[in-house]
């Protein structure tokens, strides 16, 4: 009994009335999405116009690292038209264990087919070849210098780059398309009610901060005894810091705002994330190199704990405040 | 290659004198892994009635486990991607065998033996090359591993033992892991499921694949009934306002049938069941949808019949009339088109309820 009070006691706040939710449903489609993947298909239009001019240009590694960190933005939204086409894929295949991505560049710039190059042909091509971290690997990878020419490592950065910005046009139209569905849940829309969106919003925060954790910074830790810096997302362009802060502020972001109705929980959530993004801005470490000493170890390992804390809050409380279940099979299936 | 005297030293130790049945320990009608309200796992025999026989503690988290026909035997898989299982005796509640995967291996959380117990087979990832394979053990010899053979395609999940108990029956998830990533599902827009039927030395029998467009419907859990209908519970893994059926049926040789809910409900259930199972006369279907929080009940050819709301529905098995099933709020209910609660315990039952016999 005491049990049940308490949880009454703790769910009634969270009873907002009805056009709260709808306004912040709103908020967060036109900002976060809709606005989010406009960003990045900006981005991305400024690399094709940097890499158009000099594959070799200095501002190159500038204008791909802001594409790369508007993605890292939005990933986070896995669903609808993300996952439409494979759209979120063909962006970002990682983590890429058997390292695919890794021989199939190294086979196009031994092979030297221009053929592939032609962009509707690309759009075809592995996932493997595609997408920012197929880049990140042909821009950065030291010893590809050695295979093929530099005319073609030239033409393919200019191909994928293409290929990135016709993806982020092809999912900025299609999310601005989507937008009544959450906006008007019902009999039009997949989703029939504010708690549905609300809910693969939810989940989309939660899953987002689980990957983030678990592998932007989970995999380069490895094991104590066999820890991965090589395992790093993006090590070599030295993104990987910054990619994990640009992932936690847009799944984050989300759910401080679903936190909308309960000014305690979303103090709490912002004042979590806040205590993250003070621990990563003072590492000191951009590639998480520092996996393999003991001090930088205990370091990123406290910075992925902030990070469990933030995680702890949504799924302990934000989640159950916007009746998502959170069964011991629904929420872990296999 | 274990000694001929490890093996008979491990009989000894294991207390399974050949004559150990079911009944020395208690009759179970069925197992289930379950967290139980310490935190701790546990594997637990359940009588039909739904009665907690015995409690075993187990390591971890577990997923499914695999009863012996006739010896008193569970063996219990970690969830995926384990890289041991370990070989219990229901009677005494000792590991009398731990099976570790070899180099390269991890098990994918189900197994099967053959009729006679004397063979298990295991669904395993040889993760370099992300082949499905089946390791087979000598259950009859100390649970030496005796090799292995491919599964006929990726990811395979649930396998089942054919009625002729000359062949198996296996579903190819189609979805690519690697311990390296966790459970990140890396081949998504390729994946390509499968249903196998194998032979025991490994040859291809038939297999049969989702439409291409339904390339993403994942083929995780199986049963069959006696005559050699195969039923199939799927995962979609692709866009939520695309959801195609979820169950299908399957006959050697034949096609693939899928079998619709009608308008909504697998969106409902969220793309995702988590068990299948026949009835107890084999004349109808459940499934299990953990996500949607309900079961569906339809007939062997898969016409809906009714459907059970209740949050985190999971485990199903076939019961004396109907079925049984098991939800993560540590209900057991009967089910013949009345629903009844068996028993309420105090765990979250795990994903699936394995009959014994």
């Amino acid at each position: 009994m005491k049990h049940v009070l308490a949880a009454l006691l703790i769910a009634l706040p969270l009873a907002a009335p009805a056009q709260d939710r709808a306004g912040m449903i709103r908020g967060i489609v036109e900002e976060e999405i809709v606005g989010g993947f406009a960003e990045l298909e900006q981005a991305a239009a400024r690399l094709v116009e940097v890499a158009g001019q000099d594959c070799t240009h200095p501002g190159l590694h500038d204008s791909y690292a802001a594409a790369f960190l508007a993605w890292a933005r939005v990933s986070h939204l896995r669903f609808g038209p993300s996952e439409e086409e494979n759209r979120a894929f063909a962006l970002a295949y990682w983590p890429d264990p058997r390292g695919r991505t890794a021989s199939a560049i190294r086979k196009m710039l031994a092979d030297g087919n221009e053929d592939l190059l032609a962009p509707e042909t690309y759009a075809d091509m592995s996932i493997a070849v595609r997408g920012f971290y197929a880049l990140d690997f042909l821009m950065h990878e030291k010893d590809l210098a050695e295979i093929g020419t530099p005319e073609y490592r030239c033409a393919l950065v200019r191909t994928i780059v293409a290929d990135i910005h016709g993806t982020t046009g092809e999912l900025a139209e299609a999310w601005e398309g989507f937008a009544p569905m959450l906006t008007e849940p019902g009999a039009d829309s997949p989703y029939r009610t504010e708690d549905e969106v609300l809910q693969v919003l939810y989940k989309s925060a939660s899953t987002g901060l689980e990957f983030a954790s678990d592998m932007r910074l989970g995999r380069p830790l490895g094991t104590f005894e066999r820890p991965r810096p090589n395992w790093a997302e993006a090590y070599r362009s030295g993104l990987s810091l910054q990619l994990l802060q640009a992932a936690v502020r847009g799944a984050g972001g989300l759910a401080v705002r679903l936190a909308a109705d309960d000014a305690t929980l979303q103090a709490r959530l912002k004042a979590e994330l806040e205590d993250f993004h003070d621990s990563a801005d003072a590492l000191g470490d951009p590639v998480f190199a520092s996996v393999a000493e003991p001090t930088g170890r205990f370091r990123v390992e406290s910075l992925q704990t902030d990070l469990q804390e933030v995680r702890e809050v949504v799924q302990g409380e934000l989640g159950p405040a916007l009746g998502v279940s959170a069964g011991f099979n629904s929420m872990d299936g296999d | 290659m274990p000694t001929r005297r490890g093996f008979l030293a491990g009989l000894m130790a294991s207390g399974l004198a050949p004559c150990a049945s079911w009944a020395d320990a208690g009759s179970p009608a069925f197992l289930a892994a379950a967290k139980v309200p310490s935190g701790a796992f546990a594997l637990i025999g359940l009588s039909a009635t739904g009665e907690r026989l015995f409690e075993i503690p187990l390591p971890g988290r577990g997923h499914a486990a695999a009863a012996h026909p006739s010896r008193p035997l569970a063996v219990a898989f970690a969830r995926r991607p384990g890289h041991f299982a370990l070989v219990i005796d229901c009677v005494t509640g000792e590991t009398v065998r731990r099976l570790d995967t070899p180099e390269g291996f991890h098990f994918y959380g189900h197994g099967a033996f053959s009729a006679d117990g004397a063979m298990l087979f295991t669904t395993e990832n040889d993760y370099e090359t992300g082949r499905g394979m089946i390791g087979i053990w000598d259950a009859a010899g100390g649970f030496a591993r005796l090799g292995a053979f491919p599964s006929g395609g990726v990811g395979p999940h649930e396998l089942r033992l054919m009625p002729d108990g000359e062949a198996l029956v296996v579903a190819n998830g189609g979805i690519e892991t690697h311990p390296d990533a966790g459970r990140q599902k890396l081949n998504i827009p390729t994946m390509r499921p499968n249903l196998s039927h194998l032979a025991f030395d490994g040859t291809l029998l038939d297999q049969a694949e989702p439409p291409t467009s339904w390339h993403k419907n994942s083929m995780r859990h199986i049963t069959v009934r006696g005559d050699g209908l195969v039923a199939i519970a799927c995962q979609w893994q692709g866009a939520m306002t695309e959801v195609p059926p979820l169950l299908a049926t399957h006959r050697m040789g034949g096609p693939l049938a899928f079998h619709g809910f009608g308008p909504g409900a697998e969106y409902d259930l969220q793309g995702y069941l988590g068990s299948v199972a026949f009835s107890g006369s084999g004349e109808e279907i459940a499934v299990t949808g953990p996500r949607g929080g309900m079961a569906v009940v339809t007939d062997a050819e898969g016409r809906v019949i009714r459907r059970l709301d209740q949050r985190d529905i999971c485990g199903a098995a076939p019961g004396v009339d109907g079925f049984v099933f098991t939800t993560g709020e540590g209900r057991m209910l009967a089910d013949n088109g009345v629903t009844r609660d068996l028993a309420g315990h105090d765990c979250a039952w795990d994903n699936h309820l394995v009959p014994i016999g």
